[in-house]
């Protein structure tokens, strides 16, 4: 912070510039701190592998510079080891199943026997399994350079909490001026989701604006209800807005027409009513009404004004993703200039 | 004197309650100062559990026998003013017994963790109930027998089977410090329980001697007050010098105080004088390569300190630490089974147990691998963890800590070092690209 001179002394040419330099440093300050608070900030929230991450590189290659070839390349041993990952979960599942039948052969994993991996969802096989194994001759070529698409789809496991900034252009508004231009701008920050990551949440709460709540439609679903249910109840939450993304819809769509809801404790109310994709719209119109319903049990009255939305996603495709951010870009803004009385 | 000798309220009673309520007090203190006084890491539930039970149980136990005994001359009219309540549960079960088999308990973990050199596989809060279930059936059958007189005194019968169930609890206690007696322990654990052992088997002669004397010699007013004095007295004495912290933290220990080293914050590897390495360890500056894998590069203490700093900043750091408590916990010989096992559970503890402040981000497999270890001296006890973290510290830190604040002041130190020759070539910034994963 600057300093001031006493003011017995004489003020003297070197005083004088002196003054004038701390003088501008706090006039930079406070108009940095008045650009902070234009800053939206917003936490992705979620439980392990719910694709807190994958939304946060989609980001990235939405809003910011990408990947240039050198980050592609340092995924190379990513997706090496994700490939290592899924052979091991495989060949230990394989072990186990063909202990339990007679034709022991029917489990061989190969790149042509499909049998294990297609019996996934018992031996916790990663979602990327699917799409390494059919394109495991491509990673493994010598001078293999990963796409785009297969870093969203490498999985890494987020420690710590890893933040971005970046500007969304306006559909609302022209930008006028350097204030409005800085209502633009978010601070995206991405925390692990296993319980031990789940305690350096706290460090990110003071001050936060909204709260992108990632959920997955798979058997953690209890746990997800538990932890929605907790970070709703946060204080610091009270006037946060939540954008819950019910994410992979994409397998949400396959596994609805296989396992009924019901399987599911929270929803053993569910009751199929057709099939196909009449069915799985029903379903996950279910889902929605079940979180919409828990995010009212679990606010009080002093919580009416937070804004709630539900969107469906599928972090991979990032055509979706734009369209939903650019819809959670609209809700904020309209909710900006309620607030500031303009609407 | 001849109606306080009976009924209570003599000076010497009013001294010895004094005493007693002073031997608590003290006790408090001693149990709670490690806690407000010392710095370190914040106090884990564990050590607070371990601190309240045994506070808990000496309260009760004073209380018991004062109230029980009549030391201040109430007169006994309302139910809750009866003998079952004060002296047996409270004074009884969930005095010298909770304290009792709540020390079997300590010494039980010991055994396992240094005789049988695996974590216990029952937890305590499960084990101390379950020995403590005995006391609550015995207290149980005297409420129901009803053996005590007017003036809280067992019959005759009684005492015998009493003692002799004392005896068995102080008997498993014998043995168990028998089991344990080759054991080199660093905190005096074994000083701790056979003092445990002495007191008790001592209080326990006393308070034999002193009920005799108290039925035999009903109407000699001297032997009445000298024996309640006694009794009283033993109990103050019992609740100071019973209580221990060794066997669940020793560094608390360390810092209690009777302990003998300044109060301040100890890392188990200082607590257990694990040196920091000898000189080939502090790699000179031209030998690091920052082209190395993260695993040699953590090798180096000048950067193992700049990039745990890194990744503290990025609230990702615990990983970072146990990654450097594992290779103290690799200094210590082999052949030193004592020292190995502080330093496992020690990790265990703060690192691989759920719901821990600084619990590192391992799959379920490999923490249950660890938890359910046949062996804690095993050289190879945390490779996998160890294995699993590099690859998330790798994968999520190690290519922006280049260009972090952390680096940079590594390399402006490097360069003040006066051996400055060829201090800088090294300190490129590598290419991602010629990084090597090895797995």
């Amino acid at each position: 912070m600057g300093c001031l001179c006493s003011k017995q002394k004489p003020v003297r040419t070197s005083d004088a510039e002196e003054n004038a330099k701390a003088a501008e440093i706090e006039k930079r300050i406070a108009q940095e701190a008045t650009a902070e608070k234009h800053i939206q900030k917003v936490l992705l929230l979620g439980a392990g592998e719910s694709g807190k991450s994958t939304i946060f590189k989609q980001i990235r290659l939405l809003f910011q510079t990408g990947f240039d070839e050198a980050e592609l390349r340092s995924y190379i041993p990513v997706i090496h080891a994700n490939v290592f990952q899924t052979i091991k979960i495989l060949y230990d599942g394989a072990k186990e199943f063909a202990q339990n039948e007679t034709d022991s052969l029917k489990y061989v994993v190969s790149l042509e026997n499909k049998e294990t991996l297609s019996r996934g969802n018992l031996i916790q096989v990663p979602d990327c399994a699917q799409y390494f194994m059919k394109s495991l001759r491509r990673v493994s070529d010598a001078n293999y350079v990963p796409t785009k698409e297969d870093v969203l789809y490498a999985r890494i496991r987020t420690t710590g909490v890893a933040e971005i900034q970046f500007r969304r252009a306006s559909f609302l508004f022209q930008p006028r001026g350097r204030e409005q231009e800085e209502r633009g701008v978010y601070k995206l920050f991405d925390a692990g989701g296993q319980r031990n990551e789940r305690r350096k949440w706290i460090h990110l709460f003071e001050g936060y604006d909204q709260a992108l709540f990632e959920d997955e439609t798979k058997n953690r679903m209890m746990e997800t209800k538990a932890l929605f249910d907790w970070v709703l109840k946060q204080p610091c939450f009270e006037k946060t807005s939540f954008m819950l993304f019910l994410n992979k819809f994409d397998i949400f769509e396959e596994k609805a027409l296989k396992v009924p809801l019901s399987v599911c404790e929270w929803f053993k109310d569910y009751q199929p009513v057709s099939s196909g994709k009449q069915e799985v719209e029903h379903a996950y119109e279910f889902v929605k009404k079940k979180f919409e319903e828990l995010y009212f049990q679990s606010s009080g009255p002093e919580r009416v004004d937070r804004v709630f939305k539900i969107y469906r996603t599928t972090a991979l495709d990032q055509k979706l993703i734009k369209k939903t951010i650019k819809l959670v870009d609209e809700t904020l803004r309209r909710r900006n200039l309620l607030e500031a009385g303009l609407l | 004197m001849a109606s306080c000798a009976i009924h209570g309220g003599c000076p010497s009673d009013y001294a010895v309650v004094g005493f007693a309520a002073a031997s608590f007090v003290l006790l408090c203190i001693r149990a709670s100062y490690p806690f407000l006084y010392c710095k370190g890491p914040r106090t884990r539930t564990n050590d607070l559990w371990i601190v309240v039970v045994q506070i808990f149980g000496s309260f009760n136990l004073v209380l018991g026998f004062v109230m029980s005994l009549n030391y201040f001359n109430v007169n006994k009219r309302h139910p809750w003013q009866s003998c079952y309540i004060w002296g047996v549960w409270l004074g009884g079960a969930l005095g010298f017994g909770l304290l009792i088999s709540f020390r079997i308990v300590q010494v039980y973990q010991l055994y396992y963790l240094f005789v049988k050199r695996r974590l216990p596989s029952i937890k305590s809060n499960v084990l101390i109930p379950l020995i403590l279930l005995p006391w609550m059936g015995g207290a149980t059958a005297i409420s129901i027998t009803k053996p005590l007189n007017a003036n809280c005194h067992i019959h005759w019968q009684w005492i015998a089977p009493v003692v002799c169930f004392i005896m068995l609890y102080i008997s498993a206690l014998i043995w168990l410090a028998y089991a344990i007696r080759h054991i080199e322990f660093r905190f005096q654990e074994l000083k701790d329980l056979l003092r445990g052992i002495i007191i008790s088997a001592t209080a326990t002669g006393v308070w034999i001697i002193a009920y005799v004397l108290i039925e035999v010699q009903e109407y000699n007013s001297w032997v009445q007050v000298i024996s309640r004095f006694l009794l009283l007295f033993t109990v103050g004495i019992l609740v100071l010098a019973f209580f221990s912290m060794s066997i669940s933290q020793p560094l608390l220990s360390q810092m209690s105080l009777s302990g003998r080293r300044s109060v301040g914050y100890l890392t188990m590897g200082e607590a257990l004088g694990i040196r920091e390495g000898d000189s080939s360890q502090k790699a000179s500056h031209s030998d690091v390569d920052f082209n190395e894998p993260l695993d040699r590069l953590l090798l180096d203490d000048n950067f193992r300190r700049s990039f745990m700093a890194y990744a503290d900043s990025c609230l990702a750091g615990e990983g970072v630490h146990f990654y450097d408590e594992v290779l103290e916990l690799g200094k210590i010989r082999v052949d030193d089974p004592a020292k190995r096992i502080y330093m496992a559970r020690h990790i265990i503890e703060r690192y691989i147990n759920s719901g821990t402040e600084m619990e590192v981000n391992i799959s379920h497999r490999t923490r249950q691998e660890i938890l359910t270890c046949e062996d804690l001296t095993s050289p190879h006890l945390f490779d996998h963890a160890v294995v699993e973290l590099l690859q998330l510290l790798k994968a999520n830190l190690f290519k922006d800590y280049w260009s972090s604040v952390f680096f940079m002041k590594l390399k402006a130190e490097q360069c003040k070092e006066p051996d400055g020759q060829g201090s800088l070539d090294h300190l490129r910034h590598p290419e991602s690209s010629s990084f090597s994963w090895q797995w």
